[in-house]
Formats: structure tokens, sequence, C-alpha cells
């Protein structure tokens, strides 16, 4: 199943490098080297960032969701996200940061939301207390953007609160690429090597503790590669909603509902999922945020989760 | 002083406000000292027009007519639709005067007259129209084909108050509206007029005039100052002059 995701993740990938405003091949006969450049600064980095952000949010809510063994956990549910796209406005507006200092400034912005989620909730906390403190991180993290984007020194700041909280990918640059990409591959390699762990966590904490796993560490590195996977993503792309809490469920069915065992798969799930929508996005005949369309997928399902769980 | 001249002093709002950046502009280019009691924050921002050297020492106002009133304003100048605020300045006896956005720098020189006019000053709106006039008799007969794009990839529009000025410098803007970037690099413009402003403060329509792509155009170059184009008014003169010398 991990192949066919994968074949269809490079089939969505090769649809997402030949669309576009211009003919690629046309100005590749009469200029090589212009269609390169469109290919290599443009096409390239776009496509690309829709595989790395798109794993990067899938993987992080399968992770999410086995650590806290809740099915409703998700890095845009729960805060990470906002707080990743808040340190990012925080590098980038207030200190003149460049491409490096906003990626590492939405790594540490979700690192944050999750300490203060886990300070707020405790790691072992029951669905209730958990969505609530996490839709209060969520809520709070996201009214300290808007406050940021009021008070930063350039007057059009306030205009890019949509992209940060809905996010795009549109004109994105070969070197957020060549950044963000290597971050999030490797919190994802993380997270799959605590993938076992995981699985054993899903038995409980005692179960767990028995097998001989500590679990008190399985949770610092667990959040520190969900903060790697989703920070560097967010902080090019804005927070993008619901793939992360839609993909997993994708998946589940077909992991055998071992939760640690879904993150390879949901990684690369979140990966087709993000292209596609970002090939839909182009398509559709209106300026639609990248955001508004994961959530017009997402929200839906979301409440089908919970009617599903009454 | 004879009597005409008395009564005309008595005439003249002598505690004027402006309410927004482009009739501080006016303002500025058209008021006598002592006549300004406050213009608006932008108005003395060196950030946002080029004209703010002119404002040092006036005190400025937050663009409200409800915070301006206890400076006791005998005239108020805004531009665009202000509804509410003419019907309460209406109220209070107020002179309040909103003018419409112009759309050609005609309108702008028949804006800047009628401030002028209302400020008892009207050899200072003679004096730009003359100046105006002077750039449009001059202009260069054989205009470049340009392209200025702002922030995000938005380009004024052909036949708009941008277009206008941009001709008398010698430049027709080639394409209005949003301009993708694949599209911009594949039939690049002759000219590329790049818009300077607040250059170093982060916001997402300034990132993508430095995407590394654009630095690969292989078009000319001019950078106009972002700031005399936010109005395309009393500050744009000066600019046009500068991108004549710089064509």
């Amino acid at each position: 199943m991990t192949l066919r995701l994968a074949l269809l993740c490079l089939v969505l990938a090769l649809a997402s490098l030949a669309i576009g405003p211009v003919d690629l091949v046309a100005i590749h006969a009469r200029d090589p080297e212009l269609a390169r450049t469109l290919f290599l600064e443009l096409r390239l980095p776009r496509t690309g960032l829709a595989l790395a952000i798109g794993a990067g949010l899938g993987g992080a809510g399968a992770a999410t969701q086995a650590l806290l063994r809740n099915p409703l956990a998700s890095p845009d549910v729960l805060g990470p996200s906002t707080g990743a796209a808040l340190g990012a406005v925080l590098a980038g507006y207030f200190l003149g940061a460049g491409v490096i200092g906003m990626a590492l400034g939405g790594v540490g912005g979700a690192l944050a939301a999750l300490a203060l989620l886990l300070a707020l909730a405790g790691s072992g906390a029951g669905s209730p207390q958990l969505i609530l403190a996490g839709v209060a991180v969520a809520t709070l993290l996201g009214v300290a953007i808007n406050l940021a984007l009021s008070l930063a020194p350039s007057p059009f700041a306030l205009y890019d609160l949509m992209t940060w909280l809905m996010g795009s990918l549109a004109d994105r640059t070969l070197p957020q690429l060549l950044l963000a990409a290597p971050l999030i591959g490797l919190g994802l390699v993380l997270l799959i090597r605590s993938a076992p762990a995981l699985d054993a966590l899903a038995l409980g904490e005692e179960v767990a503790q028995s097998l001989g796993i500590a679990t008190a560490s399985l949770n610092r590195r667990t959040i520190m590669a969900v903060a790697l996977a989703t920070g560097a993503g967010v902080a090019v792309a804005g927070s993008i909603g619901f793939i992360g809490l839609v993909v997993p469920h994708l998946v589940r069915p077909l992991t055998g509902h071992r939760p640690g065992a879904a993150i390879l798969p949901a990684a690369l799930a979140g990966a087709a999922l993000l292209t596609a929508a970002d090939i839909a996005v182009r398509l559709l005949p209106v300026d639609l945020k990248l955001g508004v369309l994961t959530a017009l997928i997402g929200a839906p399902f979301f409440l089908w989760l919970i009617l599903r769980g009454r | 002083m004879s009597l005409a001249a008395a009564l005309l002093l008595a005439a003249m709002p002598m505690r004027v406000v402006s309410l927004n950046l482009c009739t501080d502009e006016y303002l500025l280019v058209t008021a006598r000292p002592g006549q300004i009691v406050s213009i608006s924050q932008l108005g003395a921002d060196r950030q946002e027009t080029p004209l703010a050297v002119r404002a040092r020492g006036l005190a400025t106002n937050n663009g409200r007519l409800g915070d301006v009133l206890a400076q006791a304003p005998d005239l108020v100048l805004t531009m665009g639709a202000a509804p509410q605020d003419a019907a309460l300045a209406r109220r209070l006896g107020v002179k309040f005067v909103a003018l419409p956005y112009p759309e050609s720098p005609g309108m702008v020189a028949a804006q800047v007259a009628q401030v002028a006019a209302l400020l008892g000053n009207v050899a200072a709106g003679e004096a730009f129209a003359a100046d105006l006039a002077t750039l449009v008799s001059t202009a260069p007969a054989h205009p470049k084909k340009a392209l200025m794009v702002g922030g995000g990839g938005l380009a004024p529009a052909m036949n708009g108050l941008t277009a206008g000025w941009l001709r008398l410098a010698g430049y027709t803007q080639q394409q209005g509206g949003p301009v993708a970037m694949e599209a911009l690099l594949a039939s690049p413009p002759p000219v590329l007029l790049v818009s300077r402003y607040r250059p170093r403060q982060y916001s997402q329509p300034q990132a993508w005039t430095q995407h590394p792509a654009l630095a690969r155009l292989p078009s000319r170059r001019v950078a106009v100052d972002g700031r005399a184009f936010l109005c395309g008014g009393a500050a744009m003169p000066a600019e046009i002059r500068r991108l004549r010398a710089a064509r």
C-alpha cells in the first residue's frame, strides 16, 4: 500500500509540475535556459513544497493522534500549526529574519505551542480536556498572529493574515524548498523511528512502560519531531488545515489500527492530498487559498468523525 | 491693508485639518504658514510621502473626524466617500470637503487648484497646474513599453492614474491587473518599473518583488518612488522629472 501511495504522489507531482500559466515545452524549444529557470525557480519549489508540507502534516497528524491517543488530535486543531505561523511572523516581520530565520521561528513556534498544550492538558489527558486546551491554545495563538501583523512595521502586513491562517504555495522560492524539505524530512524520519514505540503506547502508558519504553523520552522526541515536521512547512506556506486531521483516518483502516504504523502511509497520503489540492487551486476559476480548499474537504469529514463517535 | 484684503483674510480658513494622506499632500503644497492645524500621521511620515519633509513641526491626527473636532477646525479635508463624517460635520457646522479619488494627472491638478482656492491661495493652484502643463508639453514623444508591477504581482491599470503619470515620464504601462510570475518571465517587458516602498520591511507582497526568479529577468529595471505613487498626487511632478532623468 505504501508503494501505491508513493506512486500516486509521483503521478500527482508530475501533474503539478506540468501545470502553469505558460507552456514550458514550447518555451524550451525557443529558450532552454528560460525553461530551466521557470522549472527550477517556480514549478519545482511549488510541487516540492506541496509534497513535503503535505507529508509533514500527514505524518505529524498520525503521530500526534498516536502520542495523545486521541483521534481528534492534529497539528492544526491543537495549535502547533498556528504556533508555527506566529513564530514565523515574529521572525520575519519584526526581526527581519530571512528564509532560514523564519523556518527556525516556525519550528520554535510549533514547539512552544505543543509545550503550552501539554502544560495545560497533561500528556495523558482525556479527549475533552485535550481538545479544549488545544482549541484555547490555537485560538490564542491565532489572535496573537492577528495582533502581531497589526503591529508589524509594514502597513501591508495585516493583509497577509489570510495567507498565514489559510496557507498558499504560490510563487515560493527554491531556497524555501531546500530549507523546509530537509527539516520536514528529519522530523518524519524521527517520527517513523518512534512508530513501534507509539504502537505500544496505544495499549496504555503502563503497558508501554512494561515493554521497556521510556514514555517520557518518547513524549519529548515525538513533540520535537512533530514541531520539525510542521513548523518549517508552516513558516513557508502558512497554516494549512485538516490534512493532519483527516489523512491519518483515511489510512488507518489500511494499517490495522496501529497508530504508529500509520505514520509513513499518512505522510504519503498527506503529500498526495496537498499536491492534489494545490493542483485544484490552480485549475479552479476562482482564486482560493490552499487552506480554504483543504478545509472544504476536511471540515465535513471532521463533522462526520464527531457524529460517528456520538 | 485695504478693506478687500482684510475681508479676504477674514474669510480664509485658518484652522485647516486633513484626515487623509492624499489631501495632506495637497495641503503641504498649497497652504500658507500657520493655516494647517493638523495633517494625518501618514502625511508626516517620511516612509509614506516624499512631501513629509515639508510637514516638520506640524501636529498630526489619526485620520478620524471625531478626534480632530477638539482642534476646532474651520475646514476639514479628506479623500474618498465619507458619508457619516460629512453628516457629522454638517450637524456641527464644520466645513467638510471629501474629494473623490483622482483618475488622471489633470484631475489631480484640478483638485490641487480646488484646495488652493479653499485656502485662499489661488496662486499655489495655478503654479501646480502650470507645472503639470509643462510636464505634458515636454512629455517624451516616443514612450517606451514598460510594466510597473507592485507587491504580489499586481500591476496598475493601463488607463488609470498611475499609467497617466507614467506616460508623462515616457513609459506606457503594457499590462494591468495580476501578473503571473511565470508569464512575466516568459515574455519580459523591455522596462520593468519596480516600486520602492518600505524596503526591508517584510510583507508577502514585498517578498514577491524579491523572488530570486525575477533577478533573471533581462528587462531594464527602473526604480520608482512607491511613496509618491501611493496617492499619485501632489508629489508626482518631482517624481516624473526624476524618472525622465533616469530614462
